[in-house]
């Protein structure tokens, strides 16, 4: 049934949806919407599910983390700061192949203090064995939410549904809510893989000395390379009952592209106007939208950019000295390809600031008119009158 | 340890580390240096009680419904538990931790429901007293030290005659006390649970030192809590002309004065002065209350005051009579303007005369109640005498049979649980000298204290458990004040002023059996556990088990003190590991 939501309340909806078992966060903006409809859903009953409050998002990660390892289907969000202190935690639920789902609501770092939209705070845990899937939009949000519990379940590995702080998780769009048995039937429970058991104790977790840990850290990368293709099966089943599919990046426009620009999140949407514009106009640009970061989807990047002559990454984020973190990604995707597009790396947008179609419009002559890329990302829609730009 | 790469037909293989190995084999107390214990402390209320009931153990068997157990507990260290639920000013309530929080428990109210609830559900006495040993004490006075010392002693196992000059028991708290603050009946009730103990009384049977000089025949020992019957005479003149209000409070409990008209002047700032105000209102007087300092210096409790001034009695304060005259069927008070000086005087303030400012105010009667004080052969020797024995609430005098003397001749503080304080200090002093010897009492008495201060412990004197408490007071500080939600004190219903001062019925009701349940659930048990599991439920080892009682497996406490932490009442406390 269509319903305008918000998009945390798209998140919260899906959660109820998937019939979590156990929650626990701690509040923090932008994410507190999402976490304070489930425990209102808790408290009138529509979700038979435990929220353990708790005093600090490393309690959250660490409350799910035993709840998982129990068994039970979990749930949690956070942002910025919060995502920060759950760092040690991150590596323990991939480590320990805890099908948790969490909600990131991508917001900027202090200091100075920002509550707006940033991807360096999701970007910066890229290491810590989550698979994470940027949203576009309410539906994308709320769909890939859903998807995350299956994709989670059938890998043994967390997976990170990041959204954007206000531009995503305050607004307000229709968004198809299925119903609860076609829920059922794309999500059905079934018994945990490996989970503790009662009625044959065992201990988990413990020493992993140098003749074996190796081999774990190597099976969880092995279970992130199957990621793409047990997505693929996630969206099919998905596609059969609900008539959508995403895919790990969305390709608008690219099949004759000299130009593809490319991003994620919100800004997507801005992009697919600017392309549609500059089409009017004879250019030939193109768009992808990076919906999977991790695992990085290099089989489909390379396929989507074989034929372009330039590629033009727009990074919400930056990693310091060295510029976009998207755009990095893409780099190394591509240097070993025989057939390599130059890759631009720009970085607008931090800390909230909107990115307007005048500026990806910018993006895209600047890309066209430079001959080659700069080795330092550009900074674009910076004010000249601020500090020393 | 193994390694298990569980389902090979999943779509990935998880290679995780798993044992089933028990992890009984990882003995983490091994790397324990400090070491929690289950530690009973000493809750502030229990220690300001000079009684030392055990209060936070009394709230907590009251909120868990057992009823008898708890009014065990209290008569262990108190035999009159509906009687100072009414009349105890209750320094308890004072130092009740809960104070910091919202509201202080009302000690006195549940300690009273539970007092009236024996005694309407006619619980027998549960005590165990030791069999009787045929030795014999003569007790003077049959007031709240004398019929104390007599229950304490009995349950001993000691034969007690109680000599009473007056025709009834009780003593202060039956001619003293008026019955809208104690009901006669509350006092027999108690006074007989402690008869019934085989103590004999003797009324109308005066002592004097001739008594005692014989009485070292017949008896193993003597107590003395004579009192401060008599009261302090003003010095001015005219003083002759002036009612006792000591006395005149006597005859109206003895039914000899029920009707009193006209305009009375009461001079006295004191319990007894208000007592005597408030009394004459009752039989019909209009009453100026006269008093030398100012309202907020009265020796008087303050709640007191403030109902004698609600059921209409006249203040008139900063006024010293120094004059009293006959006029006829009338009486002229001259006073005296007084001014607060610029000396303190422990917390009072000095008053010194204002000029010449003098004024006569007329009366039908006056009455005085400025203090009272013992008759002269009561009086006990100097500590410094070589055979005296100084101890907190009595004074021990060796001889053939060794004299005691006690309550009011005594006590630094002079109040009913005071009393009852002494008359438990000399039971115990009494019992150490027939069956060890003098020399044990300082020793034997200092491990029967409740907390460090004066209050001793019955139970601890009969090796009960309170004898193994740590000392150590809690403090509000020491509390994990997390796990308490605030919640409104409880309040039984009562008389308003212009209803209470219609007649003599009692003006404060008692709880209901909810309400008493609804207010001890209030209390923190401060330094007792209550069983509330928090220790073993945060246990992160599973360390702590519960059987009949709550155990710490040492083989597997790793002394990281979350138990100790996360108790709510200081019922536990981290020791260092002796290596």
């Amino acid at each position: 049934m269509r319903q305008v939501l918000e998009g945390s309340h798209a998140v919260s909806e899906a959660v109820r949806l998937a019939r979590v078992e156990v929650m626990s966060a701690y509040p923090i903006t932008p994410q507190t919407h999402i976490v304070e409809a489930l425990s209102e859903f808790c408290a009138d009953g529509s979700m038979n599910a435990r929220f353990l409050c708790v005093e600090s998002e490393h309690s959250a990660m660490a409350a799910v983390i035993g709840a998982s390892s129990a068994g039970a289907r979990t749930f949690t969000a956070t942002s910025s700061q919060g995502l920060a202190l759950m760092h040690e935690l991150l590596h323990w639920a991939s480590g320990a192949r805890l099908p948790i789902v969490m909600a990131e609501v991508n917001r900027a770092l202090a200091p100075g203090w920002n509550i707006w939209m940033d991807q360096t705070d999701s970007l910066a845990q890229r290491d810590t064995g989550w698979i994470q899937l940027y949203c576009e939009d309410g539906q994308d949000v709320l769909d890939t939410t859903l998807q995350a519990f299956r994709l989670a379940e059938l890998t043994n590995l967390p997976v990170m549904v990041v959204l954007d702080a206000f531009f995503l998780s305050h607004t307000y769009e229709p968004v198809d809510v299925p119903d609860q048995a076609s829920v059922d039937r794309f999500l059905p429970a079934g018994p945990p893989r490996a989970c503790l058991n009662a009625s044959e104790p065992f201990a988990i977790g413990q020493m992993a000395p140098p003749g074996v840990y190796m081999e774990m850290r190597h099976d969880i990368q092995q279970g992130m390379s199957a990621v793409p293709g047990c997505f693929d099966r996630v969206e099919n089943d998905f596609e059969t009952i609900f008539g959508r599919k995403y895919g790990p990046l969305e390709t608008v426009e690219c099949h004759d592209a000299d130009i593809i620009l490319v991003m994620a999140g919100t800004a997507v949407s801005t992009c697919r106007q600017v392309v549609s514009d500059l089409r009017h106009q004879g250019e030939k640009a193109g768009l992808v939208k990076l919906k999977m970061f991790r695992p990085f989807p290099i089989e489909q990047i390379r396929q989507a950019f074989g034929r372009a002559k330039k590629i033009a990454v727009v990074d919400r984020n930056v990693s310091f000295g060295i510029g976009g973190i998207f755009a990095q990604e893409i780099r190394a995707a591509l240097c070993n390809t025989a057939e390599k597009p130059p890759v631009y790396s720009y970085i607008t947008g931090l800390g909230g600031r909107d990115v307007t179609p005048e500026m990806l419009a910018e993006i895209y002559w600047t890309t066209k008119n430079s001959p080659s890329p700069s080795d330092e990302s550009i900074w674009v829609g910076l004010n000249k009158e601020l500090g020393r730009s | 340890m193994t390694f298990v790469d569980c389902d090979a037909n999943a779509t990935t293989s998880l290679f995780l580390s798993r044992s089933s190995i028990s992890t009984e084999g990882n003995k983490t107390g091994s790397w324990r240096f400090v070491r929690p214990v289950y530690q009973n402390k000493t809750a502030p209320c229990s220690a300001a009680c000079p009684a030392g009931a055990d209060i936070g153990r009394i709230e907590m068997l009251v909120a868990q419904g057992q009823f008898r157990a708890a009014w065990e507990s209290l008569l262990m260290e108190n035999p009159f538990p509906a009687v100072c639920g009414r009349v105890c000013f209750h320094p308890c309530e004072e130092a009740c931790n809960r104070s910091n929080f919202d509201e202080s428990i009302g000690i006195h109210r549940v300690e009273r429901w539970l007092g009236d609830h024996a005694i309407r559900e006619k619980f027998l006495f549960p005590l165990k007293t030791r069999n009787t040993n045929g030795k014999r004490i003569a007790i003077a006075g049959a007031g709240p030290a004398g019929l104390s010392a007599a229950y304490f002693l009995a349950r001993l196992g000691y034969d007690c005659d109680v000599f009473e000059s007056s025709g009834e028991p009780g003593g202060i708290l039956r001619w003293g006390i008026p019955a809208y603050r104690l009901p006669a009946s509350v006092l027999n009730q108690e006074i007989s649970r402690i008869l019934e103990l085989g103590v004999t009384l003797h009324c109308d049977t005066p002592v004097d030192d001739a008594f005692l000089a014989e009485a070292g025949d017949r008896y193993q020992a003597i107590f003395v809590g004579c009192g401060h019957s008599r009261s302090m005479p003003l010095n001015i003149p005219g003083t002759e002309l002036a009612g006792d209000g000591l006395n005149f409070l006597y005859r109206v409990r003895n039914h000899e004065i029920d009707s009193v008209r006209g305009r009375i002047g009461v001079i006295g700032g004191g319990n007894t002065a208000i007592d005597v105000a408030r009394t004459l209102i009752r039989l019909g007087a209009e009453v100026l209350l006269i008093y030398r300092r100012r309202r907020q210096d009265m020796p008087a409790f303050s709640h007191e005051v403030e109902m004698a001034v609600a059921e209409g009695i006249e203040l008139l304060e900063l006024a010293a009579p120094i004059h009293i005259e006959s006029s006829g069927e009338r009486f002229g008070v001259t006073l005296q303007r007084m001014k607060p000086g610029e000396q303190q005087l422990s917390g009072r303030c000095q008053v010194v005369p204002d000029g010449q400012k003098t004024k006569t105010i007329h009366v039908d009667q006056v009455f005085m109640a400025i203090g009272a004080e013992a008759e002269d052969i009561w009086a006990p020797p100097a500590s410094s005498q070589e055979n005296v024995l100084r101890l907190s609430h009595c004074t021990v005098v060796q001889g053939r049979s060794p004299i005691i003397f006690g309550g009011d001749l005594t006590n630094p503080v002079q109040s009913v649980t005071d009393a009852i304080a002494s008359g438990k200090e000399a039971a115990m002093a009494i019992d150490l000298i027939i069956t060890e010897s003098v020399e044990d009492i300082p020793g034997t008495l200092e491990s029967c204290r409740v907390g460090k201060g004066p209050a001793l412990s019955m139970d601890a004197f009969l090796m009960g458990e309170r004898r193994n408490r740590s000392s150590r007071l809690v403090n509000y500080t020491d509390l994990n004040t997390d796990y308490f939600q605030n919640l409104e004190a409880a309040s039984p219903p009562a008389l308003s002023p212009a209803q209470a001062r219609k007649s003599f019925d009692e003006i404060d009701g008692t709880f209901s059996a909810r309400q008493a349940m609804d207010e001890a659930g209030r209390c923190f048990n401060c330094g007792i556990c209550n069983g509330c599991d928090n220790c073993r439920l945060f246990c992160p080892e599973l360390a702590v088990t519960l059987e009949d009682d709550r155990t710490i497996n040492l083989d597997y406490c790793k002394g990281c003190g979350v138990c100790v932490q996360e108790c709510p009442r200081s019922a536990m406390a981290l020791e260092e590991e002796r290596s």
